[in-house]
Parts: structure tokens; C-alpha cells; sequence
């Protein structure tokens, strides 16, 4: 493998208490193809445990994977978390049945981006690459 | 507002709350990891620390080997939650390496999964890292993180490799202690201790004792370690030893290697998942590490080595005097 400047690294979590992990799984494997080194952490976790996860690995971006419909109340918690822990740099973004009415809500939180089922994979990586662009490391 | 290495070491020395520390050590991993080349100026910036009042280096580093699906990650979210109810007031370091894709160098790092009930201890550390295209079982990172997990204060930093097989002889050379983690349905796992990897484990930890299988693993392990033994006694010629059994040769060999001469191999039966026999487990551990340690601890003994690298000859292949023990652990 050819030396190169590592692309930044992402979390992906499942807060909520539904045990699909298959959309938050595909999205890591989606990043993974891209380059991306992608720290997985498994299903029904806590906004704490994924963002002091998060913190000890030292992401760029946490992607959080939500069927629960508990969306509005987990992103504010995990982003209000990231703030109290001085890691508001880290970018949010989201996947999962999220209402497009929600969108903007959530846009206002800070939430980076939501893929909605159907979304492609040229588009996953695509809108993270862009987010992300200026974040390598130097 | 990115901070220099000796910024971020006087960070985490200096950090007002846990939270703090363990974020400015995050970002100095990170650092160390992507430019492994400025090890040398982390390692300098932690020496220039005023007098120390704490160790700045961990108490002992263990490795976690074998094949995938072992049960390593297990294991080890298991050994550390045993460390925190032994010494609450201590800290606990984990670094884990799974491999990155040699096509696209991602990775899915997914040892973290079977630890995250520790992710909100603040006294728990976990951190992975894809082996970026290093050979061995580890990555180049692995130092680094070493270092900065000792700087946080870290007592015990669990190091699991990435765990493909018979090349990770690395771990031998960073870590005090290596745990060889064997389990049932594994393939043949005597076929791996034949292959290699029979020098490196310190304690050989069979895996899943819940399975009926296990017990016929232990005893194969029990089983090759003896033999192991046996080969290397016979190795030693006994005209050119001092006492005719050869053990002082032996012991001459194994202090060279300046590793674990004195470490006598032992087969431990546990269920990671069930938490049996861990107890055990890390009470053999400890009286390993209390073995080994001594006055020289600073240069020569328990995590020493880990300052100047891997540059450790893997292997130990002299300790023909070595004995087996059976540790007694759950059966299934
Ligand atoms: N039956 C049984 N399964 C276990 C035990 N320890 C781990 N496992 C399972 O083995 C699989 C691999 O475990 P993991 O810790 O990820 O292994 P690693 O790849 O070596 O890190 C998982 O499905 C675990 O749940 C055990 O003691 N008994
Ligand atoms: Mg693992």
C-alpha cells in the first residue's frame, strides 16, 4: 500500500433501541471503500458512550444511524455532549428514516447531513468528502 | 487551532478534569499515528516534563494476539473491566489494530464494539488503529499511542494485534507479556503454535471454556508446551553447559533476549464472554509481571523496551528449562 495522507477518521453509532445495524454497517463499508478509516461501535449505544468514544479516537465526524424516530432528541444530545467535551468541531451527520419535515431542524442543530434509505453510494461518499475536504491532518 | 506536541503534552499533564486530558491525549495519538516519524520529539517533549510525580510510562504493557474471531476484543473488554474492580483508582489503556484495506487503505475498526461498556469510564482509554499497510500485527501508531497512554497515567495498556497469523511476532517486542488467545473451531490450533507462534505467548489463554470443545484445546496446548520444552532441552548440548540438564545454558540465552527468562508459559481455560476463569487470568498475569519487574524496571524491565521500539528480537527460543503450568480456570 503506497504511503499516503490518511483521510480523517469517522465514528459510526446506533443510538436508540432497535438492534438493526444494517444501514449503519453499510455506511461503514461505503467509507471504507472510499478510504476512509471508519471506527464502528455497535447498536443501542448511549449519546455518552458514542461521543467519549469519539473523543478517545480522536474522529473528524460521527455518522449515526436512527430508525428509532427518536432522532431529533439523540442528535441534540450527542451534539450538546460534543460541545460540553470541547470536541464541537466534530461533524455530525446521520442516516435512516428521518421525515424530510425534520431536515431542517436538524440542519439548524448542526447536523451535517442526512442520508435517507436510497441514498447512493456516490452520493455517501461524495457529500463526506466534501464536508471533510481541508480537514486532513497536516 | 491545531497545538504542538509539547502543547498537547503539557495538556494532558496539566488538564483541569479527566475530559481534558483524555482529549488532548486523543490528539497527540493522532499526531504520532499519521507522522510516526515524530515519535522521537512526543518521547522528548514527555522527557522535558518537570521531575515526574507520577510514572509517565505504564506499569505494564500486554499483548493480545491470535486468530480472528478468538475472542481477543472480548477478552480484553473483560481483563479490563477485572483491572478497574481490582484498582479502581487506576487507570486502563487499550490500543487495538484491525487491518485496513489494501486496495483502498480504509478500514473498519471494529474492536471497539465488544469494549464500549467502558467508553464512558473515564478511566478506561480505548483506542483503534488500522494497520495501514504494516506488516507484523501491529502499525506504526502503536508506539506512539504506548507512550501517550503511559503520559495519561495509565496503569496496565492492553495492545491487540491485528491477529492474521503467524507473522505477528511484533507484538513480542512491545509488549511485557503476550497473551496467545486460542479457541475452539479455530482451525487447528496446534497447527498455529507449531507455526511460530508457540515463542511468543507468555500465558496461552484457550477461549470459549463454554464450549465442550475447549477442554480438548487446553489439552493440546498443555500438550505442545511440553513438548516445546522438550525439544529445547535436548537442544542445549549438555557438554557445553555447566550442569548436565542444561537449565543454566538456557538461562544465559533467555536473560540475552532480556525478556521474560524467567517467565514459565501457562495454558489458561476461560470464557471472555462468560467471565470465567478471568479472574484467574489476570491473577497470573500480575504474578508474571511481579516476577519480572525488578530495580531495573526504568531501562531494562516492564515497559522499558517499549521506549525504544520494536526493535526487540521476537522469540524465545532458549527457554528450554521453562516448565508448564496449568493455571486452573473454569471448565465449561
Ligand atoms: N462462546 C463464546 N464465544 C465467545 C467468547 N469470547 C468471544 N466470543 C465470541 O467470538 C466472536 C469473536 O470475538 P472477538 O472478541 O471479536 O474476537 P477477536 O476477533 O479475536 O477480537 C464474537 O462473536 C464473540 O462474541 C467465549 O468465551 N465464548
Ligand atoms: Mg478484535
Amino acid at each position: 500500500m503506497p504511503a499516503r495522507v490518511p483521510k480523517p477518521r469517522i465514528l459510526i453509532g446506533k443510538p436508540g433501541l432497535d438492534g438493526h445495524d444494517r444501514g449503519a454497517k453499510y455506511v461503514a463499508h461505503v467509507l471504507r471503500d472510499a478510504g476512509y478509516e471508519v471506527v464502528y461501535t455497535g447498536i443501542r449505544r448511549s449519546p455518552e458512550q458514542i461521543v467519549d468514544a469519539a473523543v478517545q479516537e480522536d474522529v473528524a465526524a460521527i455518522g449515526l444511524s436512527l430508525l428509532s424516530g427518536a432522532h431529533n432528541v439523540l442528535f441534540k444530545r450527542i451534539i450538546d455532549l460534543l460541545k460540553e467535551r470541547g470536541a464541537g468541531d466534530v461533524l455530525v451527520f446521520g442516516g435512516g428514516t428521518i421525515p424530510p419535515d425534520d431536515l431542517p431542524g436538524l440542519e439548524k442543530l448542526g447536523v451535517a447531513a442526512v442520508f435517507t434509505p436510497g441514498t447512493s453510494a456516490k452520493t455517501i461518499i461524495e457529500t463526506i468528502d466534501r464536508l471533510l475536504a481541508g480537514r486532513a491532518k497536516p | 487551532m491545531t497545538r504542538s506536541i509539547a502543547q498537547l503534552v503539557e495538556a494532558v499533564v496539566a488538564a483541569r478534569d479527566d475530559i481534558a486530558a483524555i482529549r488532548s491525549a486523543a490528539q497527540l495519538i493522532s499526531i504520532v499515528e499519521d507522522a510516526p516519524e515524530r515519535l522521537p520529539e512526543l518521547i522528548q517533549a514527555i522527557s522535558r516534563l518537570a521531575e515526574a510525580s507520577r510514572p509517565r510510562h505504564a506499569r505494564l504493557l500486554l499483548g493480545v494476539t491470535g486468530a480472528p474471531g478468538s475472542g481477543k476484543s472480548t477478552l480484553v473488554d473483560a481483563m479490563v473491566a477485572e483491572c478497574r474492580t481490582r484498582f479502581p483508582e487506576r487507570r486502563v489503556g487499550v490500543v487495538a489494530v484491525d487491518p485496513s484495506s489494501p486496495f483502498t487503505g480504509g478500514a473498519v475498526l471494529g474492536d471497539r464494539v465488544r469494549m464500549m461498556r467502558h467508553a464512558t469510564d473515564p478511566k478506561v482509554f480505548v483506542r483503534s488503529m488500522a494497520s495501514r499497510g504494516h506488516l507484523g500485527g501491529l502499525t506504526l501508531g502503536v508506539r506512539g499511542a504506548i507512550h501517550v497512554l503511559g503520559l495519561l497515567g495509565c496503569d496496565v495498556v492492553f495492545i491487540e494485534t491485528v491477529g492474521v497469523g503467524q507473522s505477528e511476532v511484533e507484538i513480542a517486542g512491545v509488549a511485557d507479556l503476550v497473551l496467545l488467545v486460542l479457541a475452539p473451531g479455530q482451525g487447528d490450533s496446534v497447527q498455529l503454535l507449531k507455526a511460530g507462534l508457540m515463542e511468543i505467548g507468555d500465558v496461552f489463554v484457550v477461549n470459549k471454556a463454554d464450549k465442550p470443545e475447549a477442554a480438548k484445546v487446553h489439552a493440546e496446548v498443555l500438550a505442545a508446551l511440553e513438548l516445546d520444552k522438550q525439544v529445547h532441552a535436548g537442544e542445549v548440548d549438555p557438554l557445553s553447559a555447566e550442569s548436565g540438564d542444561g537449565s543454566q545454558a538456557g538461562d544465559a540465552l533467555a536473560f540475552e533476549r532480556g525478556r521474560c527468562g524467567r517467565v514459565e508459559p501457562r495454558a489458561c481455560l476461560v470464557s471472555a464472554q462468560d467471565k470465567k476463569g478471568v479472574v484467574e487470568l489476570v491473577d497470573a498475569v500480575e504474578e508474571i509481571a511481579a516476577g519480572v519487574a525488578g530495580p531495573s524496571h526504568e531501562e531494562s524491565g516492564l515497559a522499558g523496551r517499549a521506549r525504544d521500539g520494536f526493535g526487540r528480537p521476537a522469540g524465545r527460543t532458549s527457554s528450554g528449562h521453562r516448565t508448564v503450568q496449568a493455571v486452573a480456570c473454569a471448565s465449561g
